[in-house]
């Protein structure tokens, strides 16, 4: 009857666990739940609001949504609160729709096709005024999941909340961390859900805990193991290496920004130009913080486009594809290409040109682009009076971008004496090859790309120089953008350029009234082709190599080669030298001398840290299932006495002697007297001293600060003779 | 072992307790000449009355209890009387009458048999309630009322009745409230075949109780019985006693008087004097409670007797 219950010992030990028990309510623990999931698909909302503006008059509305949501949960019912959260939706769609351009209705097709990009994996990001379209749809799945939830229809909101998660991963803005942090909300919603409905005991709540960790775990050792399929993610940064090429050149609307990187030296096609240039096959104009995205509609390529609105020069370049390319170089601007690709070429929203499918070895094409034919004074004289349109879109920053990189940019300008956005770009262009050395091997910055590269990093590729710069002129409203491609290549015979893997670059296009975009390159020349013709050279295994007879005798590129085309040696009198190739490559082979340090680890992001609580949670929860923790609390709590007043310290000093002897022999029971235990369990005389001293304090009352040491230095030595190391 | 040591562990009983120890053991040695066997009952017997308790025997007939009784009665030098309890006997043949006095043209208080240090109240049982409750009067508020002239009862003052189990149809069962006025109701059950023929041994020729003689004064009793009042009860047993009295609460359709749990706790401080110790320890609660408690208890259904619960109680109820 009595083995179930635990005798006073047992009991000591419960009470002071009783406080940790509160934090173990299935229904606190069912609404945090669905705070994580409401978080999942708010939080890439507000990180491209964050972009694109400013983000608190989204958290206003989610604010506002959650205190209706809480004040209808008390008064109105599942059946009327329904329809006001569709409402909310139809709305808010509504709104949108009837804010779009009118030439974007018109074509509703393309809306069609669009919507279904979007599921296809299109990021809402591309979308036109994505800021009110957050702010339109935002309201109805919050509402909706914070609701039921606090009517208690968990399964309701798991699955509400579980589709707004849902449409955000099809169209790739939640990363795998926050996806995962998203589903672990809605189990853990349904899940403790349950148990607060259906009365669920201490140990189912261990035991859902135990389960949400274990969703953590196994997803991050499925990838991990070998054999296992699926991309590799963990919780601290991502091991691979990729290509500068594989990163940038490529058909997404979309550009990330990665850590260290290496150089293919593979031959993707040879050019047939009259003029040297900078093989164009992409750009983009929104910057997220962490990556590009072009926004806008890819169109199909219908004729022959318009040229650059200044003075241009033809130059017609015959392209042969030499491996597998998703992308259609070509020089800036291009505005016709050949009949035999017509029909499969797309155009991009900047102007750029794009396969619809990818082009296989062998194939060729020729383009015909109008280069801009500019001088630096026709630039100084461009003057600021930007077209709205080109305004809006090109000096948009995250909101979160630090005003420090404004602060430095006009350092820069005052340094140079910059007043024209002529002569801040090539302040800025100079400032950044003069400051900044080339290394592939760079740990991605956790924060603003920008930022970090301009504060943080010594050195970098040329993803970071072109991103960093174009951030720095936004700052001060000059319209620039990020332009991906390929360098010119090496020379082959005169006129005809051979063009590798290890060549794709990224630069920067920098708008001016009445000419158009312009080129500048704020990498380091002169060590970035060291890099590459290092690859080059130990690539020999490679069969393009023949192909390339004296790669050293004849570089691809100039030192000087024109950042502005196509005036290569004029700068403009107030401009002072552009680059300085011999010290940019000491100090890229001291900075990489230096880089033998071990990394300190980086502190976990917000969404990490979520998903490593769960684990502990689950750990502790786990552990708690086992015992584990009292365990642990009892091998301290038998060893080590600290000392109060006598009473206690009879009264603790008999506790772990019953302890001791309940592991020994067999717990007191409860309705066994002191003095009958030990004639049943025949103690020896330490035992019994203890036990005499104990029933002296407790119940005669008779108790002292010796008999107290006595009784406490008695049960230290039954501890010691009794336990093993673990006890 | 030290000698400091030593100190702290040493039994420093006071000397009042050790001696109403003796007098528990001189006493029970005596009854022993006469009664053999059961001396955990005499023990029982002698706590009750150290701890100014009643005591009810309740048996089958020829067990024994009056003798018991009457040796008990007789190791003191007080006076003892019997009542022999029938169907037709009358408050006032125990309690006493007023006697008009011819003389002095008053009335004379005639003390009835209840007036005596010891009193056997024999087969209690027989008498009707209104007979048994002038006993009880007596017991419970050791003074007695004749005519509105009260009469406090002599110190000490103690009632050791018995009451018969068989013969049902002819008897009167007490009333709860008037069990409750009993500190303690044992049984004493027939005797083992060893203990039974020492008995018969003892009494061919002259019976042993005539030899009995008195083995303590009535002035050691009442100090015994101070020292015993005063023998320390700490706050764990006061708690343990609660505890055993609100588990028969719990478990029967009447448990446990508050009354009941005080008779525990003076029962158990005699018993702590029977061992010449100065303290109550959880041991003395559990040898008087299976004493104490069980007439006191009205089980809910006929299957759990008061004992069964109690015994619960004592296995259950934590000692802390």
């Amino acid at each position: 009857m009595s083995t179930e219950t635990g005798g006073p010992t047992e009991r000591a030990v419960d009470a002071a666990r009783r406080p940790l028990a509160a934090l173990f309510e299935p229904r606190g623990l069912a609404l945090l739940s669905a705070g994580l999931l409401l978080f999942s698909f708010t939080f890439p909302l507000y990180g491209i609001i964050d972009v694109v503006g400013d983000p608190s008059t989204f958290l206003l509305v989610v604010a506002v949504t959650l205190v209706l949501a809480t004040g209808l949960s008390r008064v109105v019912g599942a059946w009327t609160a329904l329809p006001v959260g569709l409402g909310l939706l139809v709305l808010g769609l509504w709104m949108y729709a009837s804010a779009l351009p009118a030439d974007v209705v018109a074509q509703q097709d393309r809306i069609l096709g669009d919507v279904v990009s979007l599921f296809m994996g299109l990021s809402v990001l591309r979308l036109q005024m994505i800021e009110l379209f957050a702010l339109a749809y935002t309201p109805a799945p919050v509402f909706l999941t914070w609701y039921l939830v606090l009517r208690r229809r968990y399964v309701g909101a798991a699955l509400v909340g579980g589709a707004a998660l849902t449409f955000f991963v099809l169209t790739g803005d939640v990363d795998t961390l926050v996806a995962l942090l998203g589903a672990l909300g809605a189990v853990g919603t349904v899940g403790f859900g349950r148990l607060e409905r259906f009365g669920g005991a201490d140990r189912a709540v261990e035991t859902m805990a135990v389960v949400l960790a274990a969703m953590v775990v196994a997803t991050m050792l499925v990838s991990v193991v070998p054999g296992g399929t699926g991309t590799p993610f963990g919780l601290f940064g991502e091991g691979g290496t990729d290509t500068i090429e594989g990163s940038l050149i490529n058909s997404d609307q979309r550009v990330s920004i990665q850590g260290s990187i290496s150089l293919s030296s593979a031959v993707r096609f040879t050019v047939e130009s009259p003029r040297e240039a900078y093989w164009r096959t992409g750009a983009y104009d929104r910057y997220t913080g962490d990556g590009w995205v072009r926004t806008g509609s890819t169109l199909d390529y219908r004729g022959e486009m318009s040229g650059p609105q200044g003075e241009s020069r033809i130059v017609e370049q015959a392209v042969t594809i030499e491996s597998e390319l998703d992308a259609m170089p070509a020089a800036w601007k291009p505005v016709r290409v050949s009949e035999n690709v017509a029909g499969d070429t797309s155009v991009t929203s900047l102007g750029g040109l794009q396969p619809a499918s990818a082009f296989t070895p062998g194939d060729s094409y020729t383009v015909v682009s109008r280069q801009p034919v500019v001088s630096p004074r026709r630039l100084q004289r461009a003057g600021d009076d930007y077209p709205g349109r080109i305004e809006s879109r090109y000096t948009n920053l995250p909101a979160s971008t630090p005003d420090r990189v404004a602060t430095r940019t006009r350092q820069i300008q005052d340094g140079a004496g910059a007043d024209t956005a002529y002569e801040t770009a090539r302040a800025v262009e100079s400032y950044l090859e003069r400051e900044k050395g080339y290394s592939l091997e760079v740990d991605r910055p956790d924060g603003e790309v920008a930022d970090s590269f301009l504060f943080e990093m010594d050195e970098g590729y040329c993803t970071y120089f072109a991103t960093t710069m174009v951030t720095m002129l936004r700052t001060q409203d000059i319209p620039a953008r990020f332009v991906v491609g390929y360098t010119t290549g090496e020379q082959v015979d005169s006129g005809t350029y051979q063009v590798r893997g290890l060549d794709s670059h990224a630069w920067v296009e920098v708008y001016f009234p009445d000419v158009g975009w312009v080129q500048f390159d704020p990498t380091p020349a002169g060590p970035r082709q060291d890099a590459e013709q290092d690859r080059i050279e130990g690539g020999g295994d490679l069969g393009n190599v023949d192909d390339d007879p004296e790669p050293t005798t004849e570089p691809p590129s100039t030192p000087d080669r024109p950042t502005t085309n196509p005036s290569p040696a004029t700068p403009g009198s107030t401009v002072g030298p552009i680059r300085t190739p011999t010290t940019d490559g000491d100090a890229v082979r001291t900075a990489n001398d230096e880089r033998g340090g071990i990394p300190l680890p980086e502190p976990p992001s917000r969404e990490e840290a979520a998903l490593i609580l769960v684990v502990l949670a689950g750990v502790a929860a786990g552990a708690r299932r086992l015992g584990l923790h009292e365990r642990a609390y009892r091998a301290v709590w038998v060893r080590w006495q600290p000392r109060a007043d006598p009473a206690s310290d009879v009264q603790r000093a008999f506790e772990r002697v019953e302890y001791v002897l309940a592991r020994e022999e067999r717990p007191r029971r409860d309705g066994e007297t002191p003095r009958q235990y030990l004639a049943a369990i025949d103690a020896d005389e330490p035992v019994e001293r203890v036990y005499r001293l104990h029933e002296r304090a407790r119940y005669a009352g008779d108790v002292t600060v010796s008999l107290a040491d006595d009784a406490v230095a008695a049960a230290n030595e039954i501890v010691r003779e009794r336990t093993g190391p673990l006890g | 072992m030290t000698d400091a040591d030593s100190s702290t562990l040493e039994q420093e009983s006071d000397d009042a307790v050790e001696a109403a120890g003796d007098l528990a053991r001189r006493v029970a040695e005596n009854v022993g000449e006469v009664i053999v066997g059961h001396d955990a009952e005499i023990e029982h017997i002698l706590t009750a009355v150290l701890g100014r308790g009643h005591v009810l025997l309740e048996d089958v007939p020829g067990v024994g209890k009056t003798m018991l009784a009457r040796s008990i009665a007789a190791s003191f030098d007080g006076s003892f009387k019997r009542v022999q309890f029938t169907p037709d006997l009358l408050p006032s043949d125990i309690t006493g009458i007023n006697v008009y006095n011819q003389k002095t043209s008053e009335f004379d208080f005639r003390p009835g048999p209840v007036f005596a240090n010891v009193v056997l109240g024999d087969e209690i049982n027989r008498a009707p309630p209104k007979t048994q409750s002038a006993l009880l009067e007596a017991m419970e508020e050791q003074q007695v009322t004749v005519d509105g002239v009260t009469h406090e009862m002599p110190d000490p003052f103690t009632v050791i009745a018995t009451q018969n189990t068989v013969e049902r149809d002819r008897t009167y069962e007490l009333p709860m409230a008037e069990l409750d006025r009993f500190m303690k109701k044992l049984h004493l059950g027939y005797p083992d075949s060893d203990d039974e023929a020492e008995m018969l041994g003892r009494v061919v020729g002259n019976h042993p109780i005539e030899d009995l003689s008195p083995v303590a004064t009535l002035a050691d009793l009442q100090a015994a019985r101070t020292a015993v009042s005063e023998i320390t009860v700490e706050e764990p047993i006061r708690a343990y006693v609660t505890r055993l009295a609100e588990y028969t609460r719990d478990q029967a359709q009447l448990g446990v008087s508050p009354r009941g749990s005080i008779a525990l706790l003076r029962a158990a401080q005699a018993r702590a004097a029977l061992a010449g110790r100065d303290y109550v320890v959880p041991d003395d609660v559990q040898t008087e409670a299976r004493a104490i408690m069980p007439h006191r208890i009205r089980t809910a259904s006929a299957d759990r007797t008061g004992e069964e619960i109690v015994g619960e109680a004592l296995e259950t109820v934590a000692v802390e």
